[in-house]
């Protein structure tokens, strides 16, 4: 079609036309031919179009599939464990804010799931919810050390402070689990669980005393602790006879492997304890510790305080016998023996009732303490902690031996000099190359012919 | 309260980490049949020499990049460095003793009282994290010395850091905040 108004340059004719040229738009003069004016090739504009790809074809942003069923799992834990429907709150905004996280938006669904426990388990500490990480991890069916990784990146990403939690209130929780009570056992063997739960809550604060908690798993204490009580609450022959096993039997519970060993070091702390008895005549041995444990935990500060003394005396005769160099060093010691036994336990005692929140370990710095410790030490330097005092901790009593220093290699620089004979007897001479090839191609063919 | 009280803190250095380059190709399996004292780790691809005076293990690559460990002083480490740098020389190999860098020292240290890691957790939040179920000792990590110190309830301390220097230096900064938060158990 003809262009009204325009005019071809080069021969003045009106006759110009809209012709398209592989699409592209031109004004050609009929004519002459002359091209009068052409458009651009591509109506894009350079670089690609305003509007991206992704824009054009969006549909409205629905949220993740996965995002929405962690939250339902979240929701799920939270009503297992029964908690405050705080909890199950705050717990969720948790974890759509870690779920959205970089560091956690690709990973696994079985790590998504672990996150959604980490999540639970953070709010519940938050909000004061006695948990452990066993529990959780329990639950989730996943290994604690994966939960504690995911935990500790949570905590960091989502910046917050949880406070720690205290092993005397996880027991009241956990002894649920335990099924001893008289609905589910028969009369002899069942117990009242606030029984339990007192006697078991007693029993771990000693063993916080005697270094036993410290840095060990929390679960298999509260199993020792629970066993223990349970067995000490009605010490009958059939109940003394009861064996670990046969107890997470009876109670269905899942036995953990380091529970014997810590029942093992608590009977330890109750014989040391009730060897001080006075009224006991029969020694006390691991097997029948477990009766006079109620008389162990009524007297403990008295008990404590003997089995001190005794420990001291114990010492200073072996001192007298070993060595015998100052005087000076066995009056230091029977001074620092006496305001040890007045002093700190009438203030313990009060001290133990208010801070029920602080870790029982707590009690050890109000009961064991020897205050005039810097003037002992510069006199009698004993030579190892844990032969000094009652209850020390398994890793002062087994020390690790240290590489002994190699005293020729005291005053090296690095740069001296290093001289050839030395390096040879690293180097195997050739015959010994050649021996040594030979050998391994011979067993290499016998590991090929079996 | 300053760290240079009665008794100084003994700090034993139990491990120094360095590396070092050879700038050349090395071929793993000539040293395997020619060195004495090498384990040879075709899947990961390095072989393992251990050297008898001063106690040292190296990781020796390829690439010619190797890694010592198990010296107890820096210059123990170089000393062990060097000797192996001839070692692999002599075995025929156009070594070059170059890029010499400690990278990583470990100490551990006992302090003469016990300490109570809530409280020194709760002193120094965010510096120090203690989770009791996941391991027992707190941890306190400073940033400008790049150290790491592990404290144990028992008074031990484990300090990891780039030199012998900053470890010193983490110690003796760490040492007032836990005196405040010691339990009386003597030593």
């Amino acid at each position: 079609m003809s262009r009204a108004g325009a005019t071809c340059p080069s021969c003045g004719s009106s006759n110009i036309v809209d012709d398209e040229l592989y699409s592209q738009a031109q004004l050609v003069c009929v004519d002459c031919g002359t091209v009068v004016s052409e458009g651009v090739l591509a109506s894009d504009p350079v670089g690609g179009s305003d509007v991206s790809y992704s824009r054009t074809t969006a549909v409205a942003k629905k949220p993740c599939p996965n995002l929405i069923k962690g939250l339902q799992r979240v929701r799920a834990l939270c009503r297992i464990l029964r908690v405050k429907s705080e909890i199950e709150d705050l717990s969720q905004t948790y974890y759509s804010q870690a779920y959205q996280h970089v560091s956690f938006i690709n990973v696994t669904l079985h790590k998504k799931e672990v996150l959604a426990g980490c999540c639970v388990l953070v709010s519940c500490r938050l909000l004061n919810w006695p948990i452990t990480m066993g529990t959780i991890s329990c639950l989730l069916d996943a290994d604690p050390d994966l939960v504690g990784v995911i935990y500790k990146e949570m905590v960091k990403i989502l910046n917050i402070e949880a406070p720690i939690v205290n092993l005397t209130d996880v027991i009241a929780t956990h002894i649920q689990e335990y099924k001893i009570s008289s609905a589910d056992v028969s009369g002899d063997l069942a117990v009242n669980s606030q029984d339990l739960t007192k006697r078991a809550v007693a029993l771990v604060e000693l063993a916080a005393d005697a270094w036993i908690v410290t840095g060990r798993r929390p679960i298999p204490i509260m199993m020792a602790a629970i066993y223990l009580a349970w067995q000490s609450l009605k010490p009958t022959k059939q109940r003394l006879k009861f064996s670990l096993d046969k107890f997470c039997q009876l109670a269905k519970v899942k036995k953990h492997q380091p529970a014997a060993k810590r029942i093992t070091e608590i009977k330890e702390m109750l014989c040391k304890l009730g060897k001080e008895i006075p009224w006991v005549r029969e020694t006390v041995s691991p097997e029948n510790v477990a009766r006079q444990v109620e008389d162990i935990l009524q007297y403990r500060f008295a008990l404590l305080r003997r089995a001190l003394r005794t420990h001291e005396e114990a010492l200073l005769d072996e001192c007298q016998a070993s060595c015998q160099d100052s005087p000076a060093e066995e009056a230091v010691l029977s001074h620092s023996s006496e305001p040890v036994d007045q002093t700190p336990n009438a203030p313990s005692l009060e001290q133990c009732e208010m801070n029920a929140e602080r870790e029982p370990g707590d009690e050890h710095e109000n009961l064991c303490t020897e205050p005039q410790s810097d003037t002992q030490e510069s006199q009698a330097p004993a030579p190892n902690w844990g032969k000094r005092l009652l209850f020390v901790p398994p890793c002062v009593i087994h020390p690790k031996r240290r590489r002994m220093e190699q005293p020729d290699l005291k005053d090296v620089t690095g740069d001296e000099e290093i001289s050839d004979s030395e390096i040879d007897s690293y180097i195997r001479t050739p015959q010994e190359t050649r021996d040594f090839a030979r050998t391994q191609k011979i067993l290499s063919l016998s590991e090929s012919d079996k | 309260m300053d760290s240079s009280n009665d008794e100084a803190l003994d700090i034993i250095i139990t491990n120094v980490v360095a590396t070092f380059r050879t700038r050349c190709h090395l071929n793993l399996r000539t040293i395997a049949l020619e060195g004495t004292n090498v384990i040879y780790k075709p899947e990961v691809g390095k072989v393992l020499m251990k050297l008898r005076k001063p106690t040292i293990t190296a990781s020796i690559w390829s690439s010619g990049k190797i890694i010592c460990t198990g010296a107890t002083s820096e210059d123990e480490a170089k000393l062990g460095a060097r000797r192996l740098a001839r070692c692999l020389q002599k075995l025929g190999f156009k070594v070059r003793f170059s890029a010499f860098k400690v990278v990583n020292v470990l100490a551990v240290c006992s302090m003469p009282f016990a300490i109570h890691l809530i409280d020194f957790t709760k002193n120094n939040r965010p510096i120090a994290s203690y989770e009791p179920e996941l391991h027992p000792a707190a941890t306190y990590r400073i940033k400008n010395l790049k150290a790491t110190i592990q404290v144990f309830s028992t008074g031990s301390l484990t300090v990891t850091g780039p030199n012998v220097q900053n470890v010193a230096t983490a110690v003796e900064q760490v040492y007032p905040l836990l005196f405040e938060v010691r339990k009386p158990i003597c030593k």
